[in-house]
């Protein structure tokens, strides 16, 4: 008990006396990680959204803006009567503008200068089976009065190469900053045993084991790192919120899109796992130089 | 107690500091240990501690050849020695009972253990009134003899010192000595690196004299110098 006691207090006297590389550090690892579950969160989110495209792949047909209703119920009479097809719905140009109006909310004059009229009608279809998207697509490509299809995969595939390429943007960030922050780890643990290497001296003379000279500075390391995971796990969940409420006013493609709290919490222990290892092995290494002493 | 068969210590770049020294030291003796800068007797002390290893032969305390120990070991190792320095490695920022009460903290020692060997200790150096000083209020003699309680609080088998009476003017020297010699009597071995030919002339205690690594004289009740 007493051994605890002695613990924390020197681990907190260390900590005090390097405040500012302590804070560096708390900094760094809260940042790195922040950026390690940000990125987990968004791929958790995509994937949850294409997880749902697999199940009801769409496609959207596209009419031209000038074709006639005769045209549309053309189309939409072959769509019918089409055995691949499992189920559709008709988009009109009021549906379309009322999208166009949510999408480009932030632009009025746009919408204001846009009639429902200069919007094509448009049908979503669920194929009878994922396979048959692209033959559709091709089938109904062709068609006269058909503007264009696009198929969900191919906004989907879009929006994976972005995420994988964003993905890698932000794991090759987040190393860089988790490989500083444990540098400034290691840097401040120096400091912190050079700051003390008369009482070290002391202790290694008088018989003190090894291990009760290295805990204190293994715990210093370890609360740098957890409480840098603690700040990036906040932000974590933060996000997490930011995503949720972005999603929950989208009606488009991106309606499947989720985020769950069990994502949140799952990236969080993760952060918080690797916050704690940084630090432990920071001060380890940072350590290395007394215990070769 | 302490046994050096054959012992031979190479520095880096062919620095001999001991050559074949075989002695023994047994149980409770006061043993000086003399000779010029260079002749041995820091490595000598070093061996002992496990500071550094013997190149050659085997140094054996308490009959365990500690050249073999593993690493995890020192420690236990040096929790049965005691030591003293010249200039007294104490901490600043503790008071003279933490500096002492450090020493049995640091390896594990119950509360009330420290609690009552610390003052214990502090009674046996009298310095009971200055527990809480500060080592910079306190005069040299003073401070070594902080630095001895803190060597001894632990009742080690064997107490080295090095140098302990350098920085020391001749009256401090007087009364140190007989620190030293009153923990000589409790059983402890003591082992004590001099240049003071006053002290070893005056002692007349066994002295064992090095020059350039090897052993020139192992005397029972000697002096400092041949025909001082």
């Amino acid at each position: 008990m007493s051994r605890l006691a002695y613990f924390v207090r020197e681990t907190l006297i260390s900590l005090r006396r390097n405040l500012l590389m302590t804070i560096a550090g708390i900094i760094t690892v809260a940042i790195s990680l922040f950026l390690f579950g940000g990125i987990l969160l968004v791929s958790a989110t995509v994937d949850h959204g294409t997880q749902q495209w697999k199940h009801g792949i769409e496609l959207e047909i596209f009419m031209k803006t000038d074709a006639t209703p005769k045209a549309v119920a053309d189309i939409e009479a072959e769509l019918k009567a089409d055995t691949q097809v499992k189920s559709y719905t008709h988009l009109t140009k009021a549906d379309a503008y009322a999208i166009f109006k949510k999408d480009f909310k932030d632009q009025p004059a746009l919408v204001e200068s846009t009639k429902p009229s200069d919007l094509p009608e448009s049908f979503r279809v669920a194929p009878l089976k994922a396979e048959l998207t692209a033959p559709l697509a091709l089938k109904y490509k062709g068609q006269l009065n058909v503007d264009t299809v696009i198929t969900a995969a191919q906004q989907i595939k879009r929006l994976l190469t972005a995420t994988r390429w964003i993905r890698l943007a932000f794991i090759s960030m987040a190393s860089v900053l988790l490989a500083s922050s444990l540098f400034l780890i290691v840097n401040t643990i120096r400091l912190a045993t050079f700051a003390r290497r008369r009482e070290i001296e002391v202790m290694k003379l008088v018989g003190a084991s090894n291990w009760f000279v290295r805990v204190p500075f293994m715990a210093e390391g370890l609360v740098q790192g957890a409480i840098g995971a603690g700040f990036a796990f906040g932000l974590v969940w933060t996000l997490k919120i930011i995503i949720a409420n972005l999603l929950s006013n989208q009606h488009t493609l991106l309606s499947t899109f989720r985020v769950t709290s069990a994502d949140a919490f799952g990236i969080g222990i993760l952060v918080l796992i690797i916050g704690a290892a940084i630090g432990v092995i920071g001060s380890i290494v940072g350590l290395r130089r007394f215990l070769e002493a | 107690m302490i046994r050096f068969e054959d012992v031979s210590k190479t520095y880096k770049g062919d620095v001999t500091a001991l050559k074949d020294l075989s002695l023994e030291i047994l149980k409770g003796e006061f043993v000086f240990l003399v000779g010029p800068s260079g002749s041995g007797k820091s490595t000598f002390l070093k061996l002992l501690l496990r500071d550094e290893v013997a190149t050659q032969g085997r140094v054996l305390v308490a009959g365990r050849d500690i050249g073999r120990l593993g690493g995890w070991k020192v420690p236990q190792l040096r929790r049965n020695i005691g030591c003293v320095f010249q200039d007294f490695k104490l901490l600043t920022n503790k008071t003279v009972y933490e500096n002492v009460a450090f020493a049995l903290e640091v390896i594990g020692r119950p509360k009330h253990i420290v609690r009552t060997q610390v003052p214990q200790i502090l009674d046996l150096v009298g310095l009971t009134k200055k527990a809480d000083n500060f080592p910079t209020e306190l005069s040299g003699g003073e401070q070594q003899r902080v630095s001895i309680a803190r060597a001894f609080v632990n009742r080690p088998l064997i107490l080295l010192a090095d140098e302990p009476t350098g920085n020391l003017d001749p009256a401090t020297t007087v009364g140190i000595m007989r620190l030293l010699d009153r923990i000589n009597r409790t059983g402890t071995t003591v082992v004590m690196a001099t240049h003071d030919q006053r002290i070893v002339d005056a002692m007349r205690r066994r002295v064992i004299e090095l020059d350039r690594g090897a052993l020139m004289r192992d005397q029972v009740r000697g002096v400092y110098g041949v025909g001082s």
